[in-house]
């Protein structure tokens, strides 16, 4: 059952923190489920450009143009993510 | 078989890099294993830089280099030259989006060897950022400007049809960056890279573009094709990006949705290719390109193990699929030969029976002649390529290693990490593929002299025997009838003088890097007197060999930059090279030569070059470095077991 496992809520946002951690390169950062872009001086225009790209080769799948748009917050990565895998 | 299971088993794209072994592990975990002391981790991202990692995982990668380079202590780069790593610094000029590639060229950069630190502009057209920094870049001018052009820096368009207006527009951009290369070059001093223009797949393209003025197509072809020859002219490097985008294909190479979301010039996953394309270009004016190839026989040449399946067979030639691919192998190690790669040959074999099938078997294609050195015995892999290494005198990281067996490819990399052993799929139809797009044999230029090589290493072997033969090292000399024909540098000699400046690391005084444009402003300048040496002997020409450079000051010429190749090591060249300087300087009513020797990792073997010649120390600094002088009055002429046919030398007639 390791597709579901994959999917949790948990499972995501564990994944998430390495991703941003490396991508805002600040290695204490820690990410909930409420952190938003603007909490992060880090998490400018490009910072998201690449938090989108690293998170499209780990969970192997493409946001639409649409969803790039509209995903300031790891809540909305979290979801946007879940709906895109199996 | 150890490394078997890493083995990737779909074929991988271009992108992927496939010619590297895959990574075993995740990236962030190596990088949070990494030892404590600043050299040694550096060394630890040199190994893993081995690996053919994913755009992310490479930009990890290239991030925590930076930040380590960031808090290296002053002393640090000392001891990573020690270790083979040169720090160098890379300004990229981009109208796009360029700083997420920052990271992955950092990556990359290590694996050849370089500590790299990147300068981004972006988002803005080149000129005037190059106008607003210019006492910045005089200050600490970059190694390298990378002009990253694409089609929102430059925007071809013109009417369709017409084509005086399509070359007008063509004339007008190409003149745009020709103008920002100059601008780039006279503000560091170095030559620029240039980019080609991949074709847009967004834009319209039908069938007759190519021949259609004023189409996309055809802009960006005429476009290429002119700026590769002015490139080439002005002796700047070109990054061909069309040729990575048709390699990898348009679409795939294509920013797509990065395009409209962050400018993004192409895609996200094409970072480690354009890197890596950027890298071999850098290595190679930095003289780190490699020259030979060695091969392995057995399922590598040909098919089958010759010792068990005997000459009749192997596969090899017409007849089979499988013996096509490997003629065709041949082939394409035939054609690096014409372009002065050294090939030679690495097995373990009964040397009878190998060399019986190389010389007799109807469809060889490579001919005993066109191999410089054969290592066949049942040793070590890794101990006979050290021993090839040896026998032609070239380092091992001018070497790659071609061979089917898994394991031997792991032994090799594992004992010699500066030899390059590419990853091959398992159906040897598909290696040509794989080696080419490797790119180990990036060249910055081409001189007469690259076709030639072959013969002349083969020569220099032929003169070792006579040496054994005649024993005494002066009687052997004057037997090999020697003829040094020397000359200040001229516009004929221009390209192999900047090539001899950008690869010699052993015979090499000052290491001191000029481009072609360097040494063309050289050749006017009335207070340089430069020395370039042609050797010839009974055995063959040996091509321009040696060039110097002094700049002279009144009474007293300073050598700039004393090069000679290794190949005509212990023929008493540098001796006649000084007699030629010493009668020059004393025409020109100079008293002394002052001579540096500044020391790397790679050039120890000229550390008593000034004293061997006569010349006195006069002061060593805590580098290592050292000056010499040597008093013209004082020097006595010598026998020099050659003829000597000597053109006066520029400039040194206006020189009080």
């Amino acid at each position: 059952m390791d597709v579901v496992f994959n999917n949790t809520q948990t499972r995501i946002l564990d994944r998430l923190q390495e991703i941003f951690r490396s991508e805002l390169d600040d290695d204490d950062l820690i990410i909930g489920m409420d952190t938003r872009q603007a909490d992060l001086k880090a998490w400018d225009s490009l910072a998201h450009i690449r938090l989108v790209s690293s998170i499209e080769s780990e969970f192997d799948f493409q946001f639409s143009l649409a969803e790039i748009e509209e995903i300031s917050s790891v809540r909305q990565f979290v979801d946007a993510i879940r709906s895109h895998l199996p | 078989m150890t490394d078997a299971t890493a083995r990737p088993v779909a074929k991988l794209p271009v992108q992927a890099l496939p010619w590297l072994p895959r990574p075993a592990s995740k990236m962030r975990d190596r990088l949070a294993a990494l030892p404590a002391d600043v050299i040694e981790a550096l060394g630890a991202m040199r190994a893993l830089a081995q690996a053919g990692w994913e755009e992310a995982e490479l930009r990890q990668l290239g991030r925590k280099i930076s930040s380590i380079l960031k808090s290296a202590p002053d002393s640090f780069a000392a001891d990573a030259r020690e270790q083979g790593l040169v720090p160098i610094h890379l300004l990229m000029l981009s109208a796009s989006t360029a700083s997420h590639l920052a990271d992955a060229i950092v990556g990359t950069a290590i694996r050849f060897g370089f500590l790299l630190q990147v300068t981004i502009a972006e988002y803005e057209e080149p000129e005037p950022w190059l106008a607003r920094h210019r006492d910045e870049l005089k200050r600490t001018p970059p190694d390298f400007v990378l002009i990253a052009s694409d089609n929102r820096m430059l925007r071809l368009a013109s009417p369709l049809g017409d084509e005086d207006a399509a070359t007008r527009t063509i004339e007008a951009v190409l003149a745009q960056v020709m103008r920002i290369a100059e601008v780039a070059a006279g503000a560091t001093g170095k030559p620029v890279i240039l980019q080609t223009l991949a074709d847009d797949p967004d834009a319209p393209q039908i069938n007759m573009d190519r021949g259609l003025p004023g189409s996309p197509r055809h802009l960006a072809d005429e476009f290429n094709r002119r700026l590769a020859l002015q490139v080439r002219q002005a002796g700047h490097l070109l990054l061909d990006v069309e040729g990575l985008a048709s390699l990898v294909g348009q679409s795939v190479w294509s920013a797509g949705r990065y395009w409209y979301a962050a400018k993004y010039p192409f895609a996200v996953a094409m970072a480690p290719l354009y890197a890596d394309h950027i890298m071999r270009i850098v290595a190679a004016q930095m003289g780190r390109s490699r020259r030979v190839l060695v091969l392995d026989l057995d399922n590598t040449v040909w098919g089958g193990i010759v010792g068990d399946d005997g000459i009749e067979g192997l596969a090899l030639g017409t007849g089979s699929p499988l013996g096509e691919s490997y003629a065709a192998l041949q082939r394409m190690a035939l054609a690096w030969k014409e372009r002065g790669i050294l090939l030679c040959i690495s097995s373990k074999n009964d040397e009878t029976i190998a060399l019986d099938a190389f010389r007799h078997h109807p469809e060889m294609i490579l001919r005993e002649h066109d191999i410089v050195a054969f290592r066949i015995n049942w040793d070590d892999k890794a101990a006979n390529i050290k021993a090839i290494a040896s026998m032609i005198d070239l380092g091992l990281e001018s070497f790659v290693l071609l061979d089917d067996n898994p394991a031997e490819r792991k032994r090799v990399r594992d004992a010699l990490p500066a030899v390059a052993v590419p990853e091959l799929p398992d159906d040897p139809s598909e290696w040509i593929s794989v080696f080419q797009a490797a790119g180990y044999f990036e060249q910055i230029s081409f001189s007469q002299e690259d076709r030639l090589r072959a013969g002349m290493y083969k020569a220099n072997a032929r003169r070792v025997a006579q040496l054994e033969r005649i024993g005494d090292h002066d009687d052997y000399l004057r037997s090999l009838d020697m003829t040094l024909a020397i000359a200040p540098f001229d516009q004929p000699g221009r390209k192999r003088i900047a090539q001899l400046i950008a690869k010699s690391n052993q015979f090499n005084l000052t290491t001191r890097r000029y481009s072609e444009a360097e040494v063309a402003a050289l050749q006017a300048n009335p207070d340089a007197v430069t020395v370039q040496a042609r050797l010839a002997d009974m055995f063959g020409d040996n091509g321009m060999i040696s060039a110097v450079i002094c700049h002279t000051n009144g009474k007293q010429w300073k050598v700039d930059s004393w090069i000679m190749s290794c190949r005509v090591l212990g023929r008493r060249v540098e001796e006649a090279i000084l007699q030629h300087l010493v009668r020059a300087a004393r025409a020109a009513g100079a008293s002394e030569l002052i001579g540096r020797y500044i020391p790397t990792a790679r050039n120890g073997l000229v550390r008593d070059h000034f004293a061997k010649l006569g010349f006195a120390r006069i002061s060593e600094e805590p580098n290592g470095e050292t000056i010499w002088r040597l008093d013209v009055g004082q020097y006595l002429d010598k026998e020099l077991p050659m003829k000597i046919e000597a053109a006066a030398p520029a400039g040194s007639a206006s020189a009080a």
